[in-house]
């Protein structure tokens, strides 16, 4: 089984550029997201790999052989891939049978009972056995998603695409749906690049996830890759909710904001340079009072007031402002009930302040 | 690029000898003229009393015709779109009627009913009152506009309709919750968003009028006066004028130019119709009252454009006098005989309709699609103007047309003056962006992800054109087809400057029996040419599953 490796790739629409150099390898049997926000071009890579549109620059590879490049494009349908769209796009003019099989005419050698015994293993597979001779119009949405996995898997592809394929689905079916793929991915193991804009989707689903922001891949990484050490301030916005605290580096491994001075993580910034820091709010710990011997020598110690709070029923969220006019979100356990306008004590571990590259 | 190429190459070829020589060669001829090159012609059409005269009727015309359209279609737009009018559905089948109905033939069906002497209506009056004249009289410029709005008004009640239908009442409702009494909300809301609608449907009831042929012929000529198609018209009758043909035609053509963009300026502004969407819900509006009175109205309109014109051409196609009353003895089926077996030109004229519908129904349908495909899936760089230009032939008036293909084609290279050809090139070229426009919305429909499914999984892009994309589009190519059927053997406007003695079609000769006055023939083809024309409509209806009018359940 192959992987998927792409180097450079470029792809422009008029003078913008949807796709702009992009380098992302899928090793094989691996499922990696594609997340982005929308217009980030995750889409358009994802087209540009089923080899629906040619780049501009740079190429595209399944094992060694060359799919895409701006001198050449083998067609989709020489591509050995599978899709499965937003839409679904099943055929409504055939059965669910009809539309599974489909794939199969092509490229192998399969007689009729083949085919048909193939089509109800992956029915069965699906959850849809008996289904066979139904249309897609008379399918509810869930199972029309499924239909749509059952005839991309159906055809045994080398690479899988999937394009935001439970975005048309209600919340409680896109929670299971999310099980259901990653359960088909574990069984039959096919390389598969998985676009979505939603994180919570692509951390359940995919083995690593390449953030997209404005055509470029941003980071590269497990989930807890991007949330515990996020490359960049898109990323750790993107990521999860956060605190930034722009500000200059003092000297190295200190930043500095309004009277705030934070130790943070690193030291490779030059002092003088302009700095984000990304403290997640569950990296931050509340003591109530003003006795200052919180923490330790590991942790930054502030002072702050709390200006509002919100009971979540697993936690409580609090907004906590800080020397130099900062509001810093906190999430505490729900034990910890302050009431706004109380004196508190952060503590901060070094290690979870991130200074952050643009 | 490479397969862009022969696209162009057709499109490009294909307007330049169906639109732009004929059109260049119209305003050529134009100014030409006896006195040598110049506005001479120009002059000459203009200067001249009757012209002047033709052109002021026509005005007249179009005008009141556009004013009773709006009058009568838009309160029935509301009733069938927004309140509790029973029967709405028959009303709505009604519409549709007297929407496929050739003005032609209501026209002369409304000389049978309400000729001063003759006529059916007049008759029962003298025989109620006793009185000497005539209850009304059809030869006149308010019969005129009686018997052109009878057919045009459903123009404006589609237009307003379908707009209303797609308001969903919570735009209504957000405006009651915050205080407005319902009229409040009629005039601040609801007319507002309706209002582009009301205005284009106006427009397009104007251009309706103002590119007739068939109802002035019968009702004006009769009465002694003129309008611009009739004008037009006499000047290709012996001794033939082609000059000024040309030269008046022009007039026609800016007008219906200007007016068309203006009606594109007032609905593309703002883009009101599609402000609720489908998904908004819709109320019906309780008449009260007014529920059986309202009906009752919508009746006397359909009994005005349908019933009684229906029920004289029947009477007439079976009756030996068309004007005695309905016995026994007046009861004949001669005419039908007389009109399929003895008259001459009937056999070769439905021979002709039925070859001409059936080629451009099919050239037409297909070159749609084509050209719809490549737009919806920008097969080509730059196929977005492509629409721009299958839509042009819209401002040009079917006289017009055919005078710009008849100066083209009388002379060399193609001669095509005489064949069926020259009526092909006039029907296709009129009934392209009708067409267009049914394809484009088919090929809407079908997703681009249905066929990108199926390259995916190997099949290759023929293949999904023939696997796919067609078994999806086929029912939208096939009402597109009836769709150009239907107005090609209702055609009349240009076929009666371009038909020679052995093209003609069933329109023109029914104006030819006209002037024989063999009215029981003429009932009998009408109803003939009706009998095909709803056979097509109901096929549409099946394959679209929907209305034609669009015009939601």
């Amino acid at each position: 089984m192959p992987g998927v490796t792409i180097r450079g790739l470029t792809k422009r629409y008029g003078d913008v550029a949807a796709v702009h150099d992009l380098d992302l390898s899928v090793a094989p049997g691996e499922l990696v997201a594609l997340l982005g926000p929308s217009g980030c071009g995750k889409t358009t890579t994802l087209r540009l790999v089923a080899g629906f549109l040619k780049p501009e620059a740079g190429e595209i590879r399944v094992g060694d052989r060359l799919l895409s490049s701006p001198d050449s494009v083998v067609p989709p349908e020489g591509r050995k891939m599978a899709m499965i769209f937003q839409s679904y796009a099943l055929w409504p003019h055939m059965t669910v049978a009809q539309n599974v099989a489909y794939g199969l005419r092509f490229g192998r050698r399969l007689d009729r009972a083949d085919r048909g015994r193939r089509v109800s293993e992956i029915l069965k597979a699906v959850q849809l056995a008996g289904y066979e001779a139904r249309y897609p119009g008379e399918l509810s949405g869930g199972q029309q998603q499924r239909v749509a996995v059952a005839r991309a898997l159906v055809v045994e592809p080398e690479i899988l695409l999937l394009d935001e394929p439970l975005s048309n689905l209600d919340a409680n079916l896109r929670e299971e749906m999310r099980f259901e793929i990653r359960r088909l991915h574990e069984a039959f193991g096919i390389t598969t690049l998985y676009v979505t804009h939603d994180q919570a989707e692509a951390m359940v689903i995919s083995d690593r996830i390449a953030v997209l922001d404005r055509g470029r891949v941003a980071q590269v990484g497990t989930a807890e890759d991007l949330f515990e050490r996020p490359a960049t301030r898109f990323v750790a916005q993107f990521i999860g909710r956060t605190n930034l605290v722009d500000g200059v580096v003092e000297v190295p491994g200190v930043v500095v904001h309004d009277g705030l001075a934070l130790r943070v993580a690193t030291a490779d910034a030059k002092p003088g340079a302009g700095v984000a820091v990304s403290i997640r709010p569950h990296a931050i710990t509340l003591v109530p009072g003003e006795h200052a011997h919180a923490g330790g020598p590991d942790d930054n110690v502030l002072s702050g007031v709390i200006k509002r709070a919100s009971y979540l029923g697993s936690g409580v969220d609090y907004e906590v402002e800080v020397a130099g006019g900062i509001t810093l979100r906190v999430a505490a356990p729900a034990t910890l009930r302050l009431s706004p306008g109380t004196a508190v004590i952060l503590v901060v571990p070094i290690a979870r302040c991130l200074p952050l590259r643009d | 690029m490479d397969r862009s190429l022969p696209v162009w190459v057709v499109t490009a070829v294909f307007l330049a000898l169906l639109m732009l020589l004929p059109m260049a060669w119209l305003v050529v001829v134009s100014l030409s003229g006896d006195g040598g090159a110049g506005l001479g012609s120009y002059r000459q059409a203009l200067t001249d009393p009757h012209l002047r005269k033709a052109l002021w009727n026509t005005v007249v015309l179009a005008f009141w015709v556009g004013l009773f359209s709006l009058l009568v279609g838009a309160p029935m737009a509301w009733l069938t779109a927004r309140s509790d009018l029973p029967g709405k559905r028959a009303v709505r089948a009604l519409m549709l009627a007297s929407f496929v109905t050739p003005p032609f033939l209501g026209a002369f069906a409304w000389v049978m009913l309400a000729g001063p002497n003759a006529g059916v209506l007049n008759k029962v009056w003298r025989d109620l009152t006793g009185a000497e004249g005539p209850l009304v009289d059809i030869f006149t410029m308010p019969g005129l506009i009686f018997a052109v709005t009878l057919y045009t008004f459903p123009y404006v009640f589609i237009m307003i309709a379908n707009t209303l239908e797609l308001i969903a009442s919570d735009l209504e409702e957000a405006a009651s919750i915050l205080g407005a009494r319902r009229f409040t909300v009629a005039l601040t809301v609801t007319l507002p968003m309706v209002a582009p609608a009301i205005a284009s449907g106006f427009i397009l009831a104007v251009l309706q009028a103002l590119a007739l042929f068939g109802s002035p012929a019968i009702l004006a000529l009769p009465a002694g006066f003129h309008t611009i198609t009739t004008q037009i018209w006499s000047y290709f009758q012996y001794p033939p004028k082609i000059e000024l043909a040309a030269a008046a035609s022009m007039p026609l053509l800016v007008a219906t130019a200007l007016l068309l963009y203006l009606q594109k300026r007032l609905l593309g502004r703002r883009g009101y119709a599609s402000v609720g969407g489908k998904g908004g819900q819709r109320r019906t509006i309780p008449l009260g009252g007014w529920r059986w009175p309202a009906f009752a109205a919508c009746l006397a309109v359909m009994a005005c454009s349908i019933f009684l014109p229906y029920g004289v051409l029947a009477k007439a196609a079976l009756s030996r006098a068309w004007a005695q009353p309905m016995t026994w003895d007046n009861f004949t089926l001669t005419n039908i005989w007389f009109t399929f077996w003895q008259y001459g030109a009937t056999k070769n004229a439905i021979v002709n309709t039925l070859e001409l519908g059936i080629m451009t129904a099919t050239v037409g349908a297909l070159m749609a699609a084509l050209l719809a495909y490549t737009v919806n899936r920008r097969l080509v760089p730059g196929s977005q103007l492509l629409p721009f230009l299958v839509l042009a032939p819209v401002v040009i008036p079917g006289v017009v047309l055919a005078v710009g293909l008849f100066i083209a084609y009388t002379r060399p290279p193609l001669v095509l003056y005489g064949t069926l050809w020259i009526m092909f090139a006039a029907f296709l070229t009129k009934e392209l962006p009708v067409g267009y426009s049914q394809s484009d919305a088919t090929f809407r429909g079908v997703h681009s992800e249905l066929e990108e499914a199926g390259r995916i999984l190997g099949a290759g892009r023929l293949r999904v054109l023939r696997e796919i994309t067609a078994p999806l589009a086929r029912s939208g190519i096939i009402a597109t087809w009836c769709f150009i059927f239907i107005g090609v053997i209702r055609e009349l406007s240009a076929s009666i400057i371009l038909f020679t003695p052995s093209t003609k079609v069933m329109s023109v000769v029914i104006m030819d029996l006209k002037e024989e006055g063999q009215f029981g023939a003429i009932a009998v083809l009408g109803l003939f040419m009706l009998l095909m024309t709803f056979a097509t409509v109901a096929l549409m209806q099946r394959l679209l599953g929907r209305d034609v009018l669009g015009v939601r359940e």
